[in-house]
């Protein structure tokens, strides 16, 4: 091992940074490299520089994301720590008088101000050739206590309407059975909704696994954010989705 | 401290950071997305990756953004190269960095985290490769979804290589196969220095030292072509 040979300093200490680049420090290694970072925090420098040498040889090229997935991360995280707000969504809203004036006021300036941002990011687009989806979407994280591992997440352009719905581990279901999404608005919305204040937004393809990823136009409403109460998936009979009978398996918890 | 002192680190990665779209005003339905974020992510910028990740463990859920805006890069880079899919590697990238608020796996004194986010991208995705239904349709995606020139048959492990520059093989090559193999299957594959001295067998005390050898002789070589 590197430490029972007797090295030059500087050489020792270039052995222990490729030691924590490599993720590879003994407990007593990462006293001592804890220790001689203390003494010279020029160290770190190097540590970069030797980071970057292992990157350079064996990681390809970095590759940006597209930009809803940051907030989709975050927002799944959010509900995986606080299960206080996903559980008791229904209290807090019933608590909550409705503003309409400020909501439409807002919304509408929202739609302005994202119309005018979203000339600007067309014309970026058009400069740039790399492609991106917008930035300014609605992530909807839909979560279940009922079926273990499963989720759902529909990332909205409330612009174009345009969203993408990605499923992963919803069982598959008997033949006659479809997965259905819906939207729910909040009461008095002026949307045309069934008696559950809901509209049928999407009857899903989930594969044998489970899973689905899907491209949709979803209703007008999503251009009004504060008007959508929730996002749901049911199951439904497969010949008459539009009844609306099951209870959700999946749902969003704003 | 410690962590204060890596803070140096976390400054030097700027050409590794990615530069998202600051997190304006939008119509995100998001709970984390308060007026707040963004000024406490300011706050947050400043920490070594070591402290954001203490941080996040703590309770501290901002130090995640932080911490994906210097690493979603190099995570979402490596799980698109070996899932040749935009949609999976979202998928993954996703898992990777909820995995570091669940899980403690990561220790922050033993080593970098860029490093143990980038072999558990890998680990992962390879599962993920694995677990499809046959390997001919990740080649069929492979090349389809890239330009790149590759051998239907060549080993996953080698995936990367068309892309190495020509400074980068010289480096390589300079070290010896041992140094090599030890270093492919510590980052590429993920093992572990004991499962490598189990499965090459040799010493643990001979695989730590070829391995940090072979990183300091690329990093060596490397040094004209670095910033």
């Amino acid at each position: 091992m590197a430490r029972s040979i007797p090295l030059e300093p500087s050489e020792h200490l270039q052995l222990m940074i490729a030691g924590y680049v490599l993720g590879d420090l003994d407990a007593d290694e990462a006293i001592e490299f804890e220790q001689l970072l203390t003494a010279d925090p020029a160290i770190a420098a190097e540590v970069a520089q030797m980071q970057n040498a292992l990157e350079m040889s064996y990681a390809p090229a970095e590759v940006k994301p597209p930009s809803h997935l940051r907030s989709a991360i975050m927002a799944a995280q959010a509900t995986e720590t606080n299960p206080w707000r996903s559980s008791r969504p229904a209290v807090t809203r019933s608590v909550r008088r409705f503003p309409w004036n400020q909501a439409l006021g807002a919304a509408a300036a929202v739609v302005i101000a994202a119309l005018a941002i979203n000339n600007y990011q067309l014309r970026q687009v058009l400069q740039a050739s790399q492609t991106e989806t917008p930035s300014e979407t609605l992530t909807y994280v839909l979560q279940t206590e009922t079926v273990e591992d499963a989720s759902a997440t529909v990332v909205v352009n409330p612009v174009t309407l345009e969203a993408t719905l990605t499923v992963r581990n919803l069982p598959p279901l008997p033949p006659g059975q479809v997965y259905v999404l819906w939207t729910v608005l909040e009461q008095g919305a002026p949307f045309t909704v069934d008696d559950k204040s809901a509209i049928l937004t999407e009857v899903l393809n989930v594969d044998a696994q489970g899973n689905a990823f899907q491209t949709l136009t979803v209703p007008k409403v999503y251009r009004f954010e504060e008007l959508v109460s929730r996002v749901a998936i049911t199951v439904e009979d497969a010949t008459a989705p539009q009844r609306h009978e099951g209870a959700p398996v999946m749902i969003t918890s704003l | 401290m410690f962590l204060a002192q890596l803070k140096m680190i976390a400054r030097s990665h700027n050409s590794h950071r990615i530069a998202l779209a600051p997190s304006k005003p939008t119509f995100l339905i998001c709970v984390m997305h308060s007026e707040q974020s963004g000024s406490t992510e300011e706050s947050l910028s400043s920490q070594t990756d070591a402290e954001l990740y203490l941080s996040l463990r703590a309770g501290r859920a901002e130090a995640l953004g932080v911490l994906y805006d210097r690493h979603a890069g190099l995570v979402y880079g490596l799980a698109f190269k070996v899932l040749g899919n935009p949609q999976e590697a979202e998928d993954l990238t996703q898992d990777i960095f909820l995995n570091l608020v669940r899980s403690s796996a990561y220790d922050p004194k033993r080593g970098s985290l860029r490093t143990f986010l980038a072999i558990l991208t890998r680990s992962r995705a390879i599962d993920r490769v694995r677990s499809r239904n046959t390997a001919l349709s990740f080649w069929g995606r492979w090349k389809s979804g890239n330009s790149q020139e590759t051998d239907s048959n060549t080993p996953l492990e080698y995936v990367f290589q068309g892309e190495r520059s020509e400074e980068v093989r010289i480096a390589l090559a300079q070290l010896s196969e041992s140094q090599q193999q030890i270093l492919k299957m510590a980052y590429y594959d993920g093992f572990s220095q004991s499962e490598i001295a189990e499965r090459l067998e040799i010493p643990l005390g001979t695989v730590k030292a070829r391995a940090r050898r072979g990183l300091l002789k690329l990093r060596q070589t490397l040094t004209n072509y670095m910033e």
